[in-house]
C-alpha cells in the first residue's frame, strides 16, 4: 500500500515539471521548423504537380493526338458533304469541323486536371 | 490578424488545439509546444539527457507529434503522449549513438552520476534522480515521467523485461529512502505546466 502511495506521488512529481524560462524561445524554433518544413512540402508538391502536367502534355503529343483529330476533322467535312447532298437543309456535323480546336482545348483541361490530381495525390501521402 | 488567431488558440483546450492542428494549422501545434514544451524537455532531462541534447531532442519529438497528430484521439492527455514520443526519441537517439548498449548489462551497479553536496540540504526529484544509477534512473523516468509500462520500456529499450523492473525496483528503493518523509531530506514540489 505505501509502495503504491510512493509510486503516485513519484508520478505527481514527474507531473510538476517546472516551467523553463525560454519555453516560448523554444516554441518559436519549432514552429519555424513546422514552417520550414511545410514550406519545402509545398515547393515539393508544386514541382510535382508541374512535371505531371509535363508528362501528361509530352504524352498526348508523343500519341500523335492532334493529327489523329485533324484527320477526324477533315472525315467530318467530307462526311458533312456527303449528309448535304441527301438532305441540303439539315447541318449534320457543322460540330465535328471545329473538332481540332475542341480537342486542344480538351487537352489542356485534362493536363490542368492532371497536375491537380496529382498534387491532391502528394498532398494526402 | 495572426495575433488574434494567437489569442483565439490560447483560450482553447488541448484537444481542440490537436483538432486545428490536425488540419495543418501550425500555430495551434505551437500553442501546444508552448503549454507543453517545458515538460517534455524536463522529462528528457530527467531521463539523463544534457539540456541542449534534450532541447533538440524535444524538438524532433514534437516535429514527430504534429506528424501523426492524428493518431492522437484524446484518451490521454496531450503531454503525456508526446512525452511517450519523446522518451522513445531520445532512446533512438542513445541507440544512434551508441550510448545504449551499456545499459544492457543487468546487474551491474551504475555509479552515480552525481551526489548531493550538503545531505542537510533540501532536495527535489530532480536531485533524487542524480542519486541513481544511469539505467535506474532512465527506466523509473520511462514508466513514471513517461508513462511507460515495463513492457513497453523494455522493448523500447531493447532490454529484457526482469532487467528493466530490476533497474526500477532498485531505483524506486533509492529514491523512496530518499524522498520518503524523514528520509534523508523534504521534497520541494515545484509547480508547472504539467
Amino acid at each position: 500500500m505505501a509502495e503504491v502511495e510512493f509510486e503516485r506521488r513519484l508520478e505527481r512529481f514527474f507531473a510538476d515539471a517546472p516551467d523553463l524560462p525560454d519555453a516560448g524561445a523554444f516554441a518559436d524554433r519549432v514552429e519555424r521548423r513546422l514552417n520550414t518544413g511545410w514550406t519545402a512540402r509545398r515547393w515539393l508538391i508544386g514541382a510535382a504537380g508541374g512535371a505531371g502536367g509535363v508528362i501528361g502534355a509530352s504524352q498526348l503529343i508523343m500519341s500523335n493526338l492532334f493529327q489523329r483529330a485533324e484527320a477526324a476533322g477533315d472525315s467530318a467535312k467530307v462526311l458533312q458533304a456527303g449528309l448535304t447532298q441527301i438532305a441540303p437543309r439539315a447541318d449534320w456535323v457543322s460540330g465535328f469541323a471545329s473538332a481540332g480546336v475542341v480537342v486542344w482545348v480538351a487537352s489542356a483541361l485534362a493536363i490542368v486536371a492532371m497536375g491537380f490530381a496529382l498534387t491532391r495525390v502528394i498532398e494526402e501521402l | 490578424m495572426a495575433g488574434s488567431t494567437n489569442l483565439r488558440f490560447t483560450s482553447l483546450h488541448d484537444v481542440e488545439l490537436c483538432s486545428h492542428a490536425a488540419t495543418g494549422e501550425r500555430r495551434a501545434f505551437g500553442e501546444l509546444v508552448r503549454r507543453h514544451g517545458s515538460a517534455v524537455r524536463g522529462l528528457l532531462r530527467r531521463m539523463g539527457a544534457q539540456a541542449g541534447e534534450a532541447d533538440d531532442t524535444a524538438q524532433d519529438a514534437f516535429l514527430i507529434a504534429f506528424e501523426r497528430i492524428t493518431e492522437f484521439r484524446g484518451e490521454g492527455t496531450f503531454a503525456s503522449w508526446v512525452k511517450r514520443i519523446a522518451a522513445r526519441t531520445y532512446l533512438k537517439r542513445l541507440q544512434k549513438e551508441r550510448k545504449l548498449g551499456a545499459f544492457a548489462s543487468d546487474g551491474i551497479e551504475d555509479e552515480p552520476a552525481a551526489g548531493p553536496s550538503d545531505a542537510d540540504a533540501a532536495i527535489d526529484l530532480d536531485g533524487a534522480l542524480k542519486m541513481l544509477g544511469a539505467a535506474e534512473r532512465l527506466c523509473v523516468s520511462m514508466c513514471f515521467g513517461a508513462g511507460l509500462s515495463h513492457a513497453e520500456a523494455a522493448e523500447a529499450l531493447n532490454l529484457p523485461l526482469g532487467t528493466v523492473k530490476s533497474h526500477v525496483k532498485r531505483g524506486l528503493e533509492k529514491l523512496r529512502a530518499r524522498l520518503a518523509p524523514g528520509g534523508g531530506a523534504a521534497v520541494e514540489g515545484r509547480r508547472g505546466n504539467g
